[in-house]
């Protein structure tokens, strides 16, 4: 059921300066996160395909967040980009991919999702194209400015193969402080693929979404990689 | 528990109008805007996985099933009412532009696209094609492939911004004697490129085709203004004082004994009226499938039974005074199970020792009931020996298809009553009213004569609702409660208590010469037909005829197991056998060219059937009785097929490396092809009714009992009326149907209504006709009628003479030789000629994941006489929407309990405007002489090729052949892998 209680009234947006992030209240509805001028192609595009222009009138930010299967490309794109999440009564926000966790818990306030230096890809297999993905990978990789361009920060979130439905790879943090080429990526699709512990179910076995995983990561940081 | 203390009072806003409601406290806003008369917010699955529920709120689209009543009080909402109010004239200009594109068939969905495209235009007034299918994919439509959705949409984005759209039009060609279609298409393209609102289908006509009047022009719907404006039209948009709400226990479990079952605590809960078990009413014999008399053995069903053979088998049904009651009176009957094991795939139910699903003594017709094997079907036609000494080569291939859910919008919906001279009427969203009425007079105890069905507009049916799924039981409520009673579908026991498509296991045996002759074909063919058997000999038969009739080899042999499983029960499905053995088929043609290293389409071109052959294995194998000869009298298949080469560009495409790799690094592209041909009702069987009456200012009623289910058959038929009758559409008004008023028809299955009911009409009106020019000729003093022609609503004498018919029916009706001019026609043909097609797809393989992503689909048909190229091609269309689930991801999935896994539209899957390939039709026109004037069948022939050239396209950008469908990414990932990718 759509969490009406809340007012219906669009919430304005709006991008702080320092830190170079986009604050969404809450209580917004997703409509309006899609329709937002910060709200960039790519992030838009999670917010699309399986997911219809009702689903997002209906469904806020935090319903979004909490049940995550309303929005679910649109809450691992948030985890790949390093997205953090104010709670109620707690001043420092806390990395969203804690709340997805559960390693913390609150009333979401805001929503902060970083708008600048990320490279960002993503990669997905399903039925069709508008399918709920069968398996996603969502990649948000950070380099130093200074040559070696080496990773600063990286993360990749996958749907489809965890117990859970979205989750983050341990296995990306292999990246960082080495330089993001073709090499670093294989490898790091490799160990992504130990990592997941997918269950099988009729739109793809265990070993299927496991080897997705792999082609998926790679695709999604090879975006990185080639991304200016 | 206190009713009242349920219900809370509620003040919103609908349509401009505040309104304060009285909702009850678990109601959604669905729920109370229903209650609240506002009908043209439709139910479709509850779970927020369709969009036809959608509302305005706040000028939002919303899903209404997903939104608690209470939680509306305070906004605003609007709904299709809202936009012209019933009386007015007024059509909004968003409903006028769905009229004019034909945006909608059944209508079902129509008032949330409409309420969609408000939203959407009011925020963008001129949106481009992918936004308008972005804006448009919350709301699932089964009937036009969102085609002539979107073409709407761009007409009223450009009505409302005050600028003119052009009329849809076809566009027509001639194809001279000798000469090449790519001209045409050629010519075609180049004039679409400039129409942005419509891309209307081609409709390439022979040298000598005489256009006419009214049949072949692209008429709006007739009964397109109440569907467009959301009027209540549909079975479930009536309520009748004393209504009680019909529910349904289902089974559990795939195959289980009833041991006990006790409804007491049901029966004692406020608010119910009757708990009805196996102990409450006699055990009649009966099969499902709404065919004519006699029905095919086995009878092996009974309305209620103290045995479940699959989850979602019938239990026990409940009338009460709200669903809510209902649902809870369904929670309180005991039911003690002893739970039998069960059986899943045919081939191990056919196994020694495999549970036996029809172990009960009462049914009769079963051909192995140990078995499990409801028929054996065994037709051969030719010389075996030598045809199969003339083979140079022998090729065979196994070929599995899945079972596909109609998923039509509407579910099935059926309200009974006891009418004021104690008849009962049955209300019902049905194909076949007729069918219904003789199936459930013995079930529940009434004679025929005391049965009334009435089938009011029908929201999609596909083929299931050529069944009695509900209409036995909300009859027995009414009986026993002597109240009206509605029961309906949910969208879950739409996939476990409906039917769907069988699934199948194709066998196929193949001999050629070296000169590319195909001159021998063998068919086993396994068909699962669930718990029941209802189609299943039937649905198996025509596969077999058409997957052996397409090549027509000298010698041909069709053998068949019809077997019983302990799945929800396979039905009537669009496409009815035909087009999983023409995946068989086809697939395997296209595969011995490829090992042979021929031309594939060369190889076909040189086996398909042609014009003057008799169709081998027609009379071998009829539809559930003995076939008649047949022979093909009208054939263009061969133009079919080139104008689809020429609009593909196939030659520069297929097999050439560069073009294939131009889709990106782990992608590769390919291009593939199948024929097909069909059937036009059933030969010596079907048979349709019209009457035409004149009326006082000259117009005509048209009674039929033909069913429109959607697909436009009241418009085609109105249109041959007219046509015969020289008038205008307008003035041909269409009832459909009623067995109490309207004369019988066998329904609307077996691609039959353009042909079968097509011929009883232009009968009707060719009797009207004369009796019209006789009443002329004695009112003018003359002796005869000769010379006489109808037209402009005016007799035409040989000297020029004029009546209108306003003059005539005035005189016959008040004043001279009074009587009523009317007839009625019955039609019924031993011929059944098949309409041929081409179907081409182009599409991506992701070779890493398996993914397959459909590009184009290209249809060219050959369909006689396109009566309407607007309905028509919305038929196509649609069709192909269906038909590429087949192939690429609709599958009703199971665990090892025999639960289904996906019984929801959401898991699922049928495609959505936002992921649609781009679709295009052509008609390749010819003159079937058997046909009324000239026209052959639709609906069913775009099913037949989509899943062969999908696999053709497959096999040509990865060489590997898969040889299952649905095409899904795991199956194709697999089969790449063991091709060593």
């Amino acid at each position: 059921m759509t969490e009406m209680t809340e007012t219906n009234e669009v919430h304005g947006t709006e991008l702080t300066d320092v830190p170079r992030r986009w604050d969404i209240p809450a209580d917004a509805f997703l409509q309006s996160v899609f329709e937002a001028p910060e709200c960039s192609p790519w992030l838009r595009k999670t917010l699309s395909g399986p997911i219809s222009w009702q689903v997002r009138n209906e469904a806020t930010v935090r319903r979004a967040l909490t049940s995550h299967r309303t929005a679910l490309p649109w809450v691992a794109a948030l985890l790949a980009l390093g997205a953090t999440v104010t709670l109620e009564g707690v001043e420092m926000p806390a990395p969203l991919a804690d709340l997805i966790q559960r390693s913390v818990t609150g009333r979401i306030v805001t929503l902060h999702v970083p708008t600048a230096g990320v490279r960002y890809g993503a990669a997905q297999v399903g039925r069709t194209p508008a399918d709920d993905p069968i398996v996603a990978a969502y990649a948000g990789v950070t380099l130093n400015d200074k040559p070696p361009k080496t990773v600063q920060s990286a993360r990749v979130a996958l749907i489809g193969v965890w117990p859970r439905p979205v989750g983050l790879a341990q296995a990306a943090t292999k990246l960082i402080g080495r330089p993001l080429d073709e090499e670093c990526i294989q490898t790091v699709a490799q160990a992504v693929a130990q990592e997941v512990t997918p269950v099988g179910d009729f739109r793809g076995s265990e070993a299927y979404r496991r080897e997705m995983a792999a082609v998926l990561t790679r695709r999604a940081l090879e975006q990185c990689l080639y991304q200016e | 528990m206190n009713h009242r203390s349920e219900n809370e009072t509620i003040t919103l806003t609908i349509n401009g109008t505040e309104k304060t409601l009285t909702v009850r406290r678990a109601a959604t806003l669905l729920d109370a805007l229903r209650d609240a008369g506002y009908t043209s917010v439709k139910y479709g699955c509850g779970t927020g996985d369709c969009g036809i529920c959608t509302v305005l709120l706040d000028g939002e689209p919303i899903r209404s099933c997903m939104l608690p009543a209470i939680q509306a009080a305070g906004h605003t909402v609007t709904t299709q009412e809202g936009l012209s109010a019933p009386g007015s004239g007024q059509l909004h200009p968003i409903q006028r532009a769905f009229i004019e594109s034909g945006g909608f068939q059944c209508g079902y969905c129509t008032p949330a696209h409409i309420l969609v495209t408000k939203a959407l235009l009011d925020r963008n007034p001129n949106p481009t094609e992918e936004e308008i299918r972005e804006a448009m994919s919350g709301v699932l439509c089964r009937c036009t492939g969102y085609v002539k959705i979107v073409q709407a949409v761009k007409r009223a984005a450009a009505y409302l911004r005050g600028e003119p759209a052009e009329p849809f039009r076809p566009v027509m060609a001639r194809l001279s004697p000798d000469e090449s279609p790519a001209p045409i298409v050629e010519h075609y393209y180049n004039q679409i490129k400039e129409q942005e609102i419509a891309h209307p289908p081609l409709v390439i006509s022979p040298p000598d085709m005489e256009p006419l009047a009214i049949v072949g022009q692209p008429k709006l719907k007739v009964d397109a203004v109440k569907l467009a404006t959301g009027r209540p039209a549909f079975t479930d948009d009536i309520k009748l004082e004393g209504m009680l709400y019909g529910a349904l226990l289902t089974s559990p479990h795939a195959h289980a004994n009833i041991k006990r079952i006790d409804a007491s605590k049901a029966r004692a809960l406020p608010g119910v009226h009757a708990v009805l078990t196996y102990e409450d009413i006699p055990r009649v014999k009966y099969a499902s499938g709404g065919q004519s008399y006699p029905q095919p053995l086995p009878y092996d069903q009974v309305s209620l039974d103290n045995k479940v053979r699959h989850e979602g088998d019938r239990v026990a049904v409940v009338a009460a005074e709200t669903p809510e009651i209902a649902q809870r009176a369904l929670r309180l009957i005991e039911v003690e199970y002893e739970v039998l094991p069960h059986v899943l795939d045919p081939e191990a139910a056919m196994q020694d020792g495999a549970p036996v699903i029809h172990d009960e003594p009462d049914t009769e017709g079963i051909y192995d009931p140990q078995h499990n094997i409801v028929h054996h079907i065994e037709a051969e036609g030719g010389d075996r020996e030598a045809e199969w000494a003339r083979a140079d080569y022998v090729f065979e291939g196994e070929y599995r298809t899945a079972q596909q859910q109609h998923a039509h919008m509407e579910p099935h919906v059926c309200i009974t009553y006891w009418d004021e001279d104690d008849r009962l009427v049955v209300r019902t969203s049905t194909q076949v009213p007729f069918h219904v009425r003789r199936i459930i007079a013995p079930l529940i105890g009434l004679p025929v004569k005391r049965i009334r069905v009435i089938k009011p507009r029908i929201g999609g049916g596909f083929g299931n609702k050529q069944e009695v799924l509900l209409e036995d039981l909300c009859a027995h409520l009414t009986i026993a409660t002597g109240r009206p009673v509605r029961m309906m579908y949910d969208r879950r026991q739409e996939f476990t208590s409906s039917r769907s498509r069988h699934p199948q296991i194709m066998r196929y045996k193949v001999g050629v010469t070296k000169d590319m002759e195909v001159v021998a074909t063998e068919l086993y063919l396994i068909g699962d037909t669930g718990a029941y058997g209802t189609h299943g000999l039937t649905v198996q038969m025509v596969g077999g005829q058409k997957g052996l009739t397409l090549y027509n080899a000298p010698y041909s042999k069709f053998v068949c197991d019809v077997v019983y499983t302990n799945k929800p029960t396979p039905g009537a499905f669009r496409g009815y056998g035909s087009m999983q053995c023409h995946f068989g088929i086809e697939t395997l043609m296209s595969e011995i060219a490829d090992q042979m290293g021929w031309d594939v389409v060369e190889f076909k071109r040189k086996n398909w059937i042609r014009q003057g052959e008799e169709l081998l294995m027609a009379k071998a194998l009829g539809e559930g009785r003995e076939g008649f000869k047949q022979i093909i009298r009208s054939n263009g298949l061969a133009q079919c097929v080139d104008t689809g080469l020429a609009a593909m560009d196939w030659y520069r495409k297929r097999g050439n490396e560069t073009w294939r790799k131009g889709a990106g690094k782990s992608k590769r592209r390919g291009i593939g092809m199948a024929v097909m041909l069909h059937g036009s009702g059933i030969a010596g069987l079907d048979m349709a009714s019209a009457t035409l009456k004149m009326n006082d200012d000259g117009s005509f009623n048209l009674l039929i009992g033909a069913t429109d289910l959607g697909t436009g058959s009241d418009t085609i038929l109105a249109q041959m009326a007219a046509e015969v009758l020289g008038v205008p559409l307008e003035d041909i008004i269409v009832y459909s149907s009623d067995t109490d008023f309207t004369p019988f028809d066998k329904g609307a299955y077996a691609s039959s209504t353009t042909y079968i009911s097509g011929g009883a009409v232009r009968k009707a009106a060719l009797q009207i006709a004369d009796q019209i020019k006789a009443h002329a000729a004695t009112m003018l003093g003359l002796e005869t009628t000769e010379g006489m022609t109808l037209r402009d609503r005016q007799v035409v004498s040989a000297d020029g003479t004029t009546l209108t018919f306003e003059q005539i029916a005035l005189s016959s009706l008040h004043q001279y030789d009074q009587h009523q001019i009317i007839a009625t026609a019955s039609h019924l043909s031993y011929e059944c000629p098949p309409p041929f097609g081409a179907q081409f797809v182009e599409a991506t393989v992701d070779v890493e994941t398996g993914q397959v992503t459909v590009e184009r689909i290209l249809m060219v048909l050959d369909c006689g006489r396109i009566v309407n190229p607007l309905t028509a091609s919305g038929q196509v269309e649609g069709a192909l929407q269906q038909v590429l689930g087949f192939a690429h991801c609709e599958e009703m999935v199971y665990d090892e309990q025999g639960h289904m896994l996906n019984p929801r539209l959401g898991p699922y899957h049928i495609y959505k405007a936002n992921e649609m390939p781009k679709l295009e039709v052509m008609f390749v026109q010819t003159e079937e002489p058997s046909g009324p004037f000239g026209a052959k069948s639709i609906s069913e022939l775009p099913m037949d090729g989509i899943a062969p050239a999908l696999a053709d396209a497959i096999h040509d950008a990865t060489g590997v052949w898969v040889r299952q469908v649905p095409f899904t990414p795991e199956r194709v990932w697999r089969a790449l892998k063991d091709a060593g990718f």
